[in-house]
């Protein structure tokens, strides 16, 4: 490690020991449920492992393991220390096999997520028919955050060690093979699945699995097939189960294969045929090959589909490669969220290669432009789904790429590359001709192992074309009457005069989207043409219009002629003289040229006719739709809680504490009875439900006390009480009074404040840890007083979506050059000293930019965490925040969902745009991606002082979200792999553009990604960029998702939208709204007002079936239902509205008249239906 | 004054100084004009008759029969079965493959098969008309009125002459001639139907409806209830001391098992509800197994000692007498029943209904009067994810076109009855109304008798309950298998019965509509009980009353090979309405 680096972790390290020596002081006074911080510090991902596990041994045997080999290999490794007993304690086979996918598990989500030991639940042996022993592995929900390579792979290490114990394999039966195609899909539609296998690919893999998945049933559905079988102890889909077979072994399929080609003992030779879709009757030749060839062909067809990879055949020889149009990033497409390009359309995003600096680790690049026409659906951080190359991106604004083409209501066709002149225009754009480019960096195609799709030709790749074709580029570069990016057009021509290299790509134009034949006819009509002042002009015909419009030909138009500046490339490319005499006949080009991509390309003819080379400008489009939007906002539970404080009913529907303490009740004022655990002073053994004695002022600690026999029980090791007389579990918690009016204004006293000092005190209900220790309510006032509230767990967070960037300016961070080298910031990216704010420097890995929504939530955090030091802890204040500037410096912690780990960051500056800016492997510490995940921060000293495990609750699945481990310093090696696939590169050479066109495989091509640093000193820096952009927060500071109001307002919007873009079929955009949203909301809707609770109005109370008596049974009050008219057809007529206007099907017709009439049928009584016209006269 | 339902055909009556049977009036009321029936009607009563009888009616509105036509050749059924005739619980199922016949006590028939030969002119053509040409030329009549939809016999047509006509003339003939003409031998009278939520759907979806539905249900089937136990309200059950021997008829509110394996079974009546425990070992615990929520149930037993809780001792259900005796027609007449047809459907299985159709013109079909279809005649649309995928006419009412067709295959002296099933393009909440006036008019040729669902139809004085059949999905589900399976559907309609309510449980699969009153409560014990939905055929009886679950006309879909249900398709249940007995043809 560099020095630098040394300092910089060390210059963290101290801050993060003066916040642990004051909180530890804190701690110390017995105020919470425990006296020590419950946050430790791990030093590096073995110890997260053992941490997790609980194994003795792991951590050691990990870190030697690590040495030699990749964390793949490391997992398979430990099976056979599992297996010969060299590492955990385990008698059992089963034991064995268990802690070995268990630490597989662990090592592969680097000691982060709790899958280890929430998301496996057992592992035990059962028997084949034929009497052999099989393994069988028992998965639970959780294992959803292990992701599906640890998911996969967890199979992967039960059979090794399978083999290596010499189990058999298991061989399901025939309505087990059923039960999981079933069970899969059901779960599909019940909870959805990233990725559904197709019944056949289900069985296929349940036919071969070596062991049998298992696993705790998740949902109320039950199949309704194959039920009640012997060996499947449940009629629920199994959620676990089936995550892992569908988004593991699935979807995971190749990567799985990597791994079992390096092990001799496993071989899984059917995954080539999962992977190349062949497993239709794969294993039942007899059944009729003809039969089966059809199957397969189908097969294949539609795993084209799915993956969209690869070329055509049929075009091969007499077309360019293209990828396959793929469109499964439509599905579900849900109102309000907008298309902005069919799969590979015309006028769609076009691909360009890159990596902004705020861009790399699934996220798309679109120029700022784009964003306001596209109505300001797309902002930073929108996720957007893609068609390629991963599934969804988060949104960057990148303004080095090239804007959008329009046309305006006036006729005139131009390219807008700058944000202000976008909005400027907005209100007169007629239709969006094109949506500009979209960068995709190179380490994307690698991490999805997508073959590169045809570059399109940019200005970095004709720039070393023309290097390459004996340019000094030096030269040129330095020269300041040229531009490299955008010259004119004689500059252009004198180019391509002077070097064998292709024509600039400002000059070049779309040729592959036009025919032939309207090549030919355009032809004719530049000869036909007129030149007057530097213009040309042509006859206004449609054709011709609608091909230079294909083409982004930038001109304008009068009633009789359409007008072109700068025409002169374009006559070079038609093959016309500036004299606008046609140089060739149609019948001149050779076969070739007139039937390349079937006469539907026009892009050889171009280089037959003109004398220089014309590449494809924009050979690969991306269609993609909306997803979510970004997010930046606090995390409150809902309803939101200010304290952890259990008040029961009493505090109205609004959960006031202040309302339960006056409450009146058979016990006094604001005194009831609530399930509380049950403490003890270890001083005076006086009982309490409070963290400190009320006697004697001692730390108090749960009292277990067997119910039965009254034997006073310890926990163990693993946190769980029995009794030792009666072998029952026995718990805490008992029903206690509390008097909270005095609890209430004794902490309002002990403060100083007053009630008046906050709108509201927001309590629980009711607690549901287990041993359900209540907070302070000291805590809880200060929170309400500085406008923050608590999470499950004690802490207060806010939640970002998370963005990638490598390097800053310390002025789009709203703060100063002095301020970043006070943070250690010494020099540039050029390696210049940091003078100006302006000045790019490369970002820090545990650096973190705020939006300002968290800025201004970590200020009130900051004053909370400093009040409560102050005022409840007699401390001094850690933070003394004045302005938020002074944030600049301080510590935060990175939490995911599905984790239980947390990671420092810390604060360097602020944006405007709705997210979390960071550095991506501070992203892949916490297991993010950045294609639309959202994660949270909290203020250090929060979690260190309101942290408690005694808060989590007591059910599968609590210990996820809480910060039960921290990482102190980002190791690149243990993080999350798929950042490693990032290139930092600088420039991408010739023969990466070159190996795109023939779609090479990504692995293929050399360029650097972070993987190659690993373990270097180079590991921390070096992240290079290859377009920079003027500020990372361009473009609307908001999707208009978020600013438009109803539904409707989205869904016009939507619409609206749809009919403004060129690559986008307004028409199948509204069928897909319908028949994804709106139909099953009123389908949903209906089946639901048709089986319906009821509920309370007075005291909330649900039936699952109206009462008999009416009212309600256990308030006398008045029911109600819960789903009403109103809110089953609201979207009915809106619905036939888009279907009519938008020329649906009329399938799609007909089945929103179907249930109108159902809907009518139900909601309208038959005997005072006006029947005729005449009855409403 | 029009007289258009049933009390002003009444007041009508009475004010000429009739009284009227209830079937006579509901004939009068269906007639085609009920003025010019009524007067026909009393017209044909005898001087000195005070009640009007539906003999009278008839017999006002009968038409001359007309010969059986020579061209209509006899064709074979390919199998026959006999379904058991009387029995406590006597039931059989076909096997597919080798369709047995009955064992036991029952008189079995002998099977007998052949195959069916076409080449008959009615049984190859489905134009009406053209088949009316057809046998025209023969010298006799055919079924032309089926075009028309009216053949509903009308007293003002009913002197009309057909027979002799020729057959050309027959073809243009006006369709209301045709009402009169005799065909095939067929006469039915019009069958009477109750309970039918049709054009009545008065329900706009208001707590207070819901409220008024399941009390009617609880106030019905409480009704059958009271002469066995004496009911305490749940409220006074609530007072009375511990110890203290109670009886109590509720709905199942709550099933829950405690923690040492007994069952608390929470009752709610109008006053408010009350947790009743069956312990494991009594037994009694076995019936907890059937016990669906919502249904009403009779207990008794005993309070605990702190009164908080019944230890029960008995259960009753409404049930069915043991003792019960259904209804038989008075002459040798038959009924087919079916259901599932599923038109539209790539599965939709043509070839078998064409044998069917055909077989309906044989000679040996001459009995068989009645179809009677217990819903999905089509496809329908958007009943699940992309099912336009699957499906062979797209288009709703081309599918309804389509079915209407094939019910011309039919004979057209045939009484139809139809009630909608889940995949009608109807609402699928139950009761379901009717096809609506654009569908009744793509299907009218035969001019059908649509009703909802459920529905009680009387042919001949039987009363068969048709109901689709959705809530057997859930009464298969919930139940044991040994009591309801989708193997042995009519066991789980034996639960129904025994229920006597066709849906009882509410917020799972079977939708609610709420309506005036409970239209699924079987007030009356019918003589037979017609369902479809589950594809499976299977049929038997339950204290003598028929229970019949037909299968279908669909072969298996690719979502039934997914959850591993094999159809039983192309079957037709042939009831014999005066002795209850039944032989399933097959046609696939």
């Amino acid at each position: 490690m560099r020095p630098d680096d040394e300092r910089y972790f060390a210059r963290i390290e101290d801050r993060l020991d003066e916040a642990f020596d004051r909180a530890g002081a804190a701690k110390g006074q017995g105020k919470d449920p425990v006296e020590e911080i419950e946050i430790p510090v791990a030093r590096d991902m073995a110890d997260r492992v053992e941490n997790i596990l609980g194994i003795p041994g792991v951590a050691e045997r990990v870190r030697e393991l690590e040495e030699e080999f990749s964390r793949e290999e490391a997992a398979l490794e430990l099976v056979t220390d599992f297996v010969d007993g060299a590492v955990g304690d385990f008698d059992s086979r089963e034991g064995k096999i268990e802690g070995a996918v268990r630490t597989a598990v662990a090592l592969l989500t680097e000691g982060v997520v709790a899958a280890p030991i929430e998301g496996i639940d057992r592992v035990e042996l059962l028997q084949n028919d034929d009497g052999t022993e099989f393994v069988n592995v028992y998965y639970a929900g959780p294992i959803r955050s292990a992701g599906g390579t640890a998911q996969a792979l967890s199979v992967l290490v039960g059979d090794y060690a399978r083999s290596l114990l010499g189990i058999e394999e298991y061989s399901a039966r025939s309505d087990e093979v059923e039960r999981y195609a079933e069970e899969v899909a059901l779960y599909d539609t019940e909870t959805g699945l990233q990725y559904t296998p197709k019944d056949e690919e289900t069985k296929f893999i349940a036919k071969h699995m070596p062991i049998m998945l298992d696993g705790e049933a998740t949902g109320d559905e039950e199949v309704s097939g194959f039920r009640d079988l012997e060996r499947v102890d449940t009629n629920s889909a199994r959620g676990g189960m089936c995550l892992v077979l569908a988004e593991g072994i699935a979807l995971k399929a190749p990567k799985i294969q990597r791994y079992t080609r390096q092990l001799d003992e496993v071989d899984w030779p059917w995954l080539q045929d999962l992977i190349d879709g062949t497993y239709y009757e794969s294993d039942d030749a007899d059944a009729g090959d003809g039969e089966g060839e059809d199957a397969d062909g189908e097969a294949a067809a539609e795993n084209g589909d799915d993956l969209a990879e690869g070329e055509s055949d049929a075009t091969g020889p007499t077309g360019p490669k293209r990828a396959e149009p793929a469109k499964k990033f439509l599905r579900d497409l849900i109102a309000g969220r907008p298309v902005f390009s069919h799969p590979s359309e015309p006028g769609g995003f076009r691909l360009r290669y890159g990596r902004a600096r705020n861009h790399g680790f699934a996220t798309g690049g679109v120029h700022p432009a784009t964003m306001h026409l596209v109505d300001d659906f797309l902002a930073t951080g929108t996720q957007i789904k893609t068609e390629r190359p991963g599934k969804a991106h988060g949104v960057v604004p990148v303004d080095s790429i090239e804007g959008p083409t329009v046309r305006l209501a006036n006729g005139d066709v131009r390219r807008v590359d700058d944000p202000a002149e976008a909005l400027e225009i907005r209100n007169g754009v007629e239709e969006i001709l094109d949506l500009g480019e979209y960068l995709v960096n190179y380490g994307e195609f690698v991490e999805n192992n997508h073959p590169l799709a045809p570059a399109s030709y940019v200005r970095e790749w004709w720039e070393q074309d023309l290097d390459a074709a004996g340019a000094d580029l030096q030269a040129l570069r330095d020269d300041p009457r040229m531009d490299l990016a955008d010259p004119d057009a004689d500059q252009a021509l004198a180019w391509v005069e002077e070097f064998d290299a292709p024509l600039h790509p400002t000059y070049t134009y779309l040729w592959h989207d036009i025919s032939v034949e309207e090549f030919d006819v355009l032809t004719d009509a530049v000869a036909e043409g007129e030149v007057t002042g530097g213009v040309l002009a042509l006859e206004n015909t449609d054709t011709v219009r609608r091909a230079l419009e294909t083409l982004l030909v930038e001109h304008s138009q009068t009633p009789d002629a359409l007008r072109v500046p700068d025409f002169r490339p374009l006559l070079r490319q038609l093959g016309v003289t500036d004299g606008l005499r046609r140089e060739w006949e149609y019948d001149d080009l050779p076969a070739e040229a007139r039937e390349w991509a079937s006469g539907d390309n026009a892009v050889k003819a171009v280089n037959e006719v003109a004398s220089f080379t014309v590449r494809e400008r924009a050979p690969t489009r991306i269609g993609n739709r909306m997803g979510r939007p970004e997010k930046s906002e606090s995390r409150d539970l809902s309803p939101a809680v200010h304290t952890l404080f259990p008040i029961r009913d009493f505090g109205g529907s609004q959960r006031s504490v202040g309302e339960a303490a006056r409450e009146r009740t058979e016990h006094g004022r604001g005194v009831f009875d609530v399930l509380l655990g049950e403490r003890i002073c270890p001083d005076c053994d006086e009982k309490t439900f409070e963290n400190l004695c009320s006697e004697c002022g001692t730390h108090t600690e749960p009292h277990f006390e067997c119910e039965e026999c009254g034997t006073v029980c310890e926990p163990d090791e693993s946190g769980r009480v029995e009794c030792p007389r009666c072998e029952r579990e026995v718990e805490s918690v008992d029903w206690q009074r509390v008097d909270l009016n005095a609890e209430y204004w004794d902490a309002l006293d002990a403060l100083g404040e007053r009630e008046a000092g906050f709108e509201i005190l927001k309590g629980v209900k009711g607690l549901t840890s287990a041993n359900k220790t209540p907070e302070p309510m000291e805590k809880g006032v200060l929170r309400a007083k500085h406008g923050v509230t608590a999470f499950k767990d004690g802490t207060v967070r806010y939640d970002m979506t998370d963005l990638p960037v490598t390097a800053v300016r310390p002025e789009e961070l709203d703060v100063t050059a002095e301020h970043f080298r006070e943070l250690g910031y010494e020099t540039d990216i050029d390696g210049e000293p940091l003078v100006h704010d302006e000045q790019l420097v490369e970002l820090k890995v545990q650096d973190i930019v705020l939006s300002d929504g968290a800025a201004d939530h970590m200020m009130k955090t900051a004053d909370f965490v400093d009040e409560l030091l102050t005022d409840f802890y007699d401390l001094d204040p850690f933070y003394e925040v004045n302005g938020r500037d002074d944030l600049v410096g301080e510590l935060v912690f990175g939490m995911a969902p599905h984790t239980s780990a947390a990671v420092v960051g810390r604060v360097i500056g602020f944006t405007s745009a709705a997210v979390g800016y960071a550095h991506p492997y501070f992203h892949a510490a916490k297991r993010r991606n950045c294609d639309g995940d959202e994660d949270c921060v909290m203020l250090l000293m929060d979690g260190l002082l309101n942290f408690s495990k005694q808060f989590l609750p007591d059910k599968r699945g609590g210990q996820m979200d809480a910060p039960l481990v921290m990482s102190s310093r980002i190791d690149p090696s243990e993080i999350d792999d798929e950042a490693h696939n990032m290139d930092i590169v600088r420039t991408y050479p010739r023969e990466f553009y070159e190996a795109t066109l023939e779609m090479a495989d990504p692995e293929e091509v050399d360029i650097r990604i972070g993987d190659d640093t690993l373990g270097t000193d180079d590991e921390y820096r070096g992240f290079h960029h290859t377009h920079d952009t003027t500020d990372i927060a361009l473009g609307p500071d908001l999707s208009a998702y978020k600013t438009l109001g109803s539904m409707m307002d989205k869904m016009d919007a939507q619409l609206a939208l749809a009919r403004k873009l060129r690559a986008v079929d307004e028409t199948d955009v509204a069928e897909r709204v319908i028949e994804y949203h709106f139909l099953p909301d009123l389908i949903g809707n209906l089946r639901a007002f048709s089986r319906q609770e009821t509920r309370c109005l007075d005291c909330g109370e649900k039936y699952r079936r109206v009462p008999l008596t009416g009212d309600c049974r256990e308030c006398g009050g008045r029911m109600t239902l819960t789903v009403h008219q109103g809110s089953v057809n609201k979207y009915m007529d809106t619905a036939i509205r888009v279907a009519d206007e938008f020329d649906c099907r009329e399938y799609t017709k007909q089945r929103l008249e179907i249930l109108e009439r159902s809907l009518e049928s139900v909601f309208e009584n038959d005997k005072n239906r006006p029947s005729t016209i005449a009855d409403f006269m | 004054m029009p007289l258009e339902t049933p009390s002003r055909v009444v007041q009508a009556l009475a004010g000429r100084g009739y009284n009227a049977e209830r079937e006579a009036v509901t004939l009068i009321a269906e007639a085609e004009s009920p003025t010019l029936a009524l007067d026909a009607a009393i017209e044909a009563a005898p001087e000195d008759a005070l009640v009007l009888t539906r003999d009278h009616v008839r017999s006002a509105l009968a038409t001359t029969p007309a010969p059986d036509p020579d061209g209509v050749a006899a064709d074979g059924a390919s199998t026959t079965e006999q379904a058991p005739t009387e029995g406590a619980t006597t039931e059989q199922t076909p096997t597919e493959h080798a369709p047995t016949a009955d064992s036991g006590t029952s008189t079995s028939s002998a099977s007998t098969s052949s195959t069916p030969t076409s080449g008959a002119s009615a049984s190859t053509t489905t134009d009406p008309a053209a088949s009316a040409s057809a046998t025209g030329s023969t010298g006799t009549s055919d079924s032309a009125g089926t075009g028309g939809g009216t053949a509903t016999a009308d007293p003002s047509t009913s002197t009309g002459t057909a027979a002799g006509q020729s057959g050309g003339s027959a073809a243009s003939a006006p369709v209301e001639t045709e009402g009169s003409s005799r065909v095939g031998g067929r006469d039915p009278p019009a069958p009477g139907i109750a309970n039918d939520v049709t054009g009545r759907s008065t329900g706009t979806g208001e707590y207070d409806e819901f409220v008024r539905v399941f009390r009617d249900r609880y106030d019905r089937l409480a009704g059958q209830l009271r002469g066995r136990v004496n009911h305490r309200p749940a409220e006074a059950i609530q007072d009375m001391p511990g110890g203290s021997e109670a009886e109590l008829i509720g709905l199942v509110n709550d099933i829950r098992s405690t923690a040492s394996g007994h069952w608390l079974i929470e009752l709610e009546d109008t006053t408010g509800t009350f947790p009743c425990l069956v312990m494991k070992d009594r037994d009694i615990a076995d019936l907890v197994d059937e016990l669906l929520m919502d249904e009403c149930i009779a207990v008794q037993g005993t309070l605990a000692d702190d009164a908080g809780i019944m230890f029960v001792d008995a259960i009753h259900f409404p049930d069915v007498p043991r003792t019960y005796r259904p209804n038989t027609a008075d002459r040798q007449v038959e009924a087919a029943l079916i259901s599932d047809v599923h038109v539209g459907s790539q599965e939709f299985m043509a070839d078998a209904w064409h044998r069917f159709a055909d077989w309906l013109h044989t000679e040996e079909a001459d009995r068989v009067e009645y179809l009677l279809i217990a819903g999905d005649m089509v496809e329908g649309v958007g009943v699940y994810p992309n099912q336009d995928e699957e499906l062979d006419v797209v288009d709703i009412y081309d599918q309804y076109e389509r079915f209407s067709e094939y019910l011309k295959e039919v004979p057209g002296d045939m009484e139809i009855v139809m009630i909608p099933g889940n995949h009608d393009a109807v609402r699928l909440a139950e009761p379901q109304p009717g096809f609506d006036e654009e569908l009744r008019d793509i299907m009218s040729a035969h001019d059908p008798r649509i009703s909802g669902n459920p529905s009680t139809v009387s042919v001949e004085g039987v009363n068969v309950l048709m109901y689709h059949g959705v809530s057997l999905d859930e009464v298969i589900a919930e139940l044991p298998a040994e009591k309801a399976s989708y193997d042995e559907p009519h066991k789980a309609m034996f639960q129904l019965l025994k229920k006597r309510h066709v849906a009882p449980q509410y917020g799972g699969h079977t939708r609610i509509a709420p309506e005036e009153k409970d239209y699924l409560v079987m007030d009356e014990v019918p003589d037979v009980f017609h369902t479809g939905h589950v594809h499976k055929l299977g049929w038997g009886k339950y204290h003598n009353v028929l229970a019949v679950n037909s299968g279908c006309w669909q072969a298996q879909t690719a979502f039934q090979k997914s959850v591993n249900i094999d159809p039983d398709a192309g079957y037709a249940p042939i009831l014999e309405l005066d002795t209850l007995d039944m032989t399933v043809r097959k046609f696939s």
